[in-house]
């Protein structure tokens, strides 16, 4: 639904768009990703972002289910390592740098910031940026500190060509606007620090996800404009793991990186806990909000809470560079 | 204030209101002394008679009372002392607000402009100001309802102490007349608060009238059958239309003779005319009955219109505005439910402010409020409409309703596990909105079913066979309710 990271436009990546997205291992060297067309849609809608009414209603009422989620997440593993600081409950990400890739609004990002993160906001559309920026200012928490959130239009690629890395990289609803997700999640990986987090969020392909995501949703009751998903680009969390279990070495040839994989192995379909997590986010209409799953206990691919949207967590092993 | 004199305008805080009031710690800086426990209640009505007690001895709970009265005074100081003891917390007086602005464009921030100059560009706007509320207007958000054809008047009433063959004053006791409902509600041993509503043509010949002379009519009121008291108010009303002033001894001379006819012993407790506050034994009817009342403390006696109203949203349209208590929705106090469902607004909204704030949201979005909306609107929107149709039913003359009501009021008074459900979900029961424990609920509904067959005789209503069929199954789901409750 959200942002669209661009990168350099490739032509011939739109076309020979691989049906399943993750399954290409051809990358060119010229790093690609995007599609202009999708920039351009979400340029239009940029000054809905913020009607919570409007176009965006639905991820409006997903933010705080994303929030709740990473926030759980670097918990759990400031417990583990025993590393839990003392910074209050107000703000248990003070002390983070976190970059939201693709951040649209700036939904996700002023969230981060509110909860203490030293945020970054990136989009490829200007428009985005200009909205965003525009509502940050409005907004004393924001205006006060301006460290704590910063808006650049930008690309990951050209942060990650400064040498950038983050405590935790964020991407929401943003990999399945992409041409190539494998080359998009491996620019988010890189610029990931050793030790640091990824979260995705977006929505898997199926049947039940075309139904609800495309069919419902932007035909049937017109409240996302159609030709705002690709049903093509939907990415299913079984892709996302296997992806991981063979990154980096997958792409040794290229960044001759030959670390531990990020997930080592799968236990019945599920990775360890420690090491990556997929939960199901579930609309529940009656309610009005968003739901975030338990951890599956079955095999990924038997897993109906994940049958359309999810959020996926991922982290970089410690030797990693 | 002199530990005798009490204001007129009350509240009655349900357990769940005094227990919020606790956790937040502001009931520590209400004046205990100046509030008193509600251990008992008697409702019935005025025409036949029907009577249901509630008392909080059926409660499954620690507590001893199922409400408490306060002067809305003494919660009043003690919460702002409480607000004062916070830091965090800016208290303001001596301030008006003068007027309430949108920022710039269409998604701008309130800008409430005060009297002393200052202007507040607010995140969140909590619209907490009556009935009347400027901040609704503000905010557009359009309310429905309709006004009572009655008036409220309110005094405090003095009397002698319950004698030691009595209990206490933590008796509440409401009359339901068809011209509207008439309450008294203990504030101390010798002091007790009085809600009527009746009719508005009415309240204004009662506040024209010398205090001994209303004293007269409130101990009649609660006592003498409807037909009697609808000849004293045409009595009242003529004689303030004819300008010619009635006597305190005209009207006792009317009520003793009424008395004999209605064949009231002089030595019932439903006896009014005779002298008041004699120490000795009580007569064997006193509990179902207020004490006679003496006095009424001068100044106290005042009336307010009655409404129904209830704002159509609770949340301004591009968020930054939420209504709370009566700006959202005002009830007639026959219940003693408005306090207590404008607390229960302040909760939940509190809570739902909190886990915005946990989780980074902007708490004065629309989204980050709408669980306050979600939780609130439809829980109020019951109570509201319970109350409206609870005062339309009672006002009626009509027998077979009449007949109705009484029967169904008999037949609850029988179950005393559904009145246990009944107090609870008034409030009555101390869980909170946070009560995790409905199992018990469902239990107690169930275990009242069980004595279906034995108290369903008393009401001669329902034909035995049915009784059986109707009370197994009632009893059956029931059960199975409480076992979902306890998952």
């Amino acid at each position: 639904m959200a942002l669209r990271e661009v990168i350099v436009s490739n032509a011939a990546a739109v076309r020979k768009r691989p049906m399943f997205p993750l399954c290409g291992r051809g990358i060119a060297n010229n790093v690609n990703t995007v599609d202009a067309s999708e920039i351009e849609l979400f340029s239009r809608l940029s000054s809905q972002w913020w009607d919570e009414h409007g176009e965006f209603a639905m991820l409006h009422k997903m933010n705080p289910v994303r929030m709740e989620f990473i926030k759980q997440k670097l918990q759990e593993v400031q417990w583990e390592e025993g590393t839990c600081s003392a910074s209050s409950s107000a703000t248990p990400l003070e002390g983070l740098d976190i970059l939201d890739v693709g951040c649209g609004g700036g939904l996700l990002s002023e969230s981060l910031a509110r909860l203490g993160a030293r945020t970054t906001g990136i989009d490829a559309s200007e428009a985005n940026i200009g909205i965003a920026s525009t509502h940050a200012v409005r907004d004393p928490q924001f205006a006060r500190s301006a460290k704590s959130l910063k808006y650049l239009h930008t690309t990951a690629e050209a942060l990650l060509a400064e040498g950038k890395q983050y405590d935790v990289v964020c991407s929401m609803e943003v990999i399945e606007h992409v041409n190539t997700p494998s080359e998009f999640l491996h620019i988010c990986a890189q610029l990931v620090k050793p030790g640091g987090h990824l979260f995705l969020s977006t929505i898997s392909r199926t049947p039940v996800a075309y139904a609800l995501t495309i069919l419902a949703v932007e035909n049937v009751l017109g409240i996302v404009t159609p030709g705002t998903h690709t049903y093509s680009k939907y990415i299913k969390p079984s892709e996302l793991l296997s992806f991981f279990q063979e990154y980096p070495t997958r792409f040794a040839s290229k960044t001759g990186e030959h670390g531990r994989p990020w997930i080592t192995r799968l236990y019945n379909g599920l990775p360890s806990r420690k090491e990556a997590d997929v939960r199901g986010l579930i609309y529940v209409p009656w309610d009005g909000r968003w739901t975030l799953t338990g951890r599956s206990s079955t095999s990924i691919d038997f897993d109906l809470s994940t049958l359309c949207n999810y959020i996926f967590w991922v982290r970089k092993p410690n030797g990693s560079v | 204030m002199d530990a005798n004199t009490f204001s007129n305008r009350v509240s009655s805080l349900t357990n769940d209101s005094c227990q919020f009031l606790k956790d937040i710690g502001a009931w520590n800086y209400v004046e205990q002394r100046r509030t008193c426990p509600i251990e008992e209640m008697q409702v019935w009505d005025g025409i036949s008679g029907a009577r249901i007690n509630f008392s909080a001895a059926d409660l499954p709970l620690q507590t001893t009372e199922m409400s408490r009265m306060t002067e809305n005074l003494n919660l009043q100081r003690g919460l702002l002392k409480h607000l004062s003891r916070i830091p965090e917390v800016q208290l303001l007086d001596n301030v008006r607000v003068t007027a309430i602005e949108k920022e710039g464009e269409a998604n701008g921030w309130p800008l409430v402009r005060l009297s002393n100059g200052q202007t507040f560009r607010t995140r969140l706007l909590v619209g907490a100001d009556g009935p009347n509320s400027p901040v609704r207007t503000f905010a557009g958000i359009t309310t429905h309802g309709w006004a009572y054809d009655t008036h409220a008047v309110v005094a405090t009433l003095s009397h002698a102490p319950r004698t030691p063959f009595q209990p206490p004053n933590t008796t509440a006791y409401q009359r339901f007349l068809p011209t509207g409902p008439i309450a008294f509600l203990p504030l101390s041993p010798t002091e007790s608060s009085m809600v009527w509503s009746t009719k508005t043509a009415l309240v204004a010949a009662l506040k024209s009238v010398d205090p001994s002379m209303l004293v007269t009519f409130i101990n009649a009121v609660f006592r003498l059958p409807e037909v009697s008291i609808r000849y004293l108010h045409d009595l009242l009303l003529s004689s303030v239309a004819s300008r010619k002033a009635l006597t305190v001894d005209e009207v006792r001379e009317e009520i003793l003779w009424r008395e004999r006819s209605h064949n009231i012993s002089a030595t019932s407790a439903y006896s009014s005319a005779l002298s008041a506050g004699e120490v000795g034994i009580p007569p064997e009817d006193s509990e179902f009955l207020p004490p006679l009342i003496t006095s009424i403390q001068p100044g106290t006696v005042a009336s307010f219109p009655l409404r129904y109203s209830h704002a159509d949203a609770y949340i301004g349209d591009g968020g930054r505005i939420v209504l709370v208590g009566d700006a959202a929705h005002t009830v007639h106090p026959l219940a003693g439910q408005g306090l207590n469902a404008g607390l229960a607004d302040v909760q939940v909204l509190a809570r739902t402010i909190e886990t915005a704030l946990l989780q980074g949201g902007d708490i004065g979005s629309r989204t980050a409020l709408l669980p306050y909306t979600r939780a609130r609107w439809f829980e109020n929107h019951k109570i509201l409409s319970a109350v409206d149709k609870l005062h339309k039913l009672y006002s009626t003359t009509f027998p077979p309703v009449v007949w109705a009501r009484s029967v169904g009021l008999e037949v609850i008074n029988e179950l005393d596990t559904i009145k246990v459900a009944l107090m609870i979900t008034a409030g009555g029961g101390g869980g909170g909105p946070r009560a995790d424990g409905s199992g018990w609920r469902w239990d107690v509904a169930a275990k009242g079913l069980e004595n279906f067959n034995s108290t369903a005789d008393t009401a001669k209503v329902v034909g035995s066979g049915l009784v059986n069929v109707v009370g197994i199954g009632l009893q059956r789901l029931g059960n199975a309710l409480s076992q979902v409750g306890r998952r």
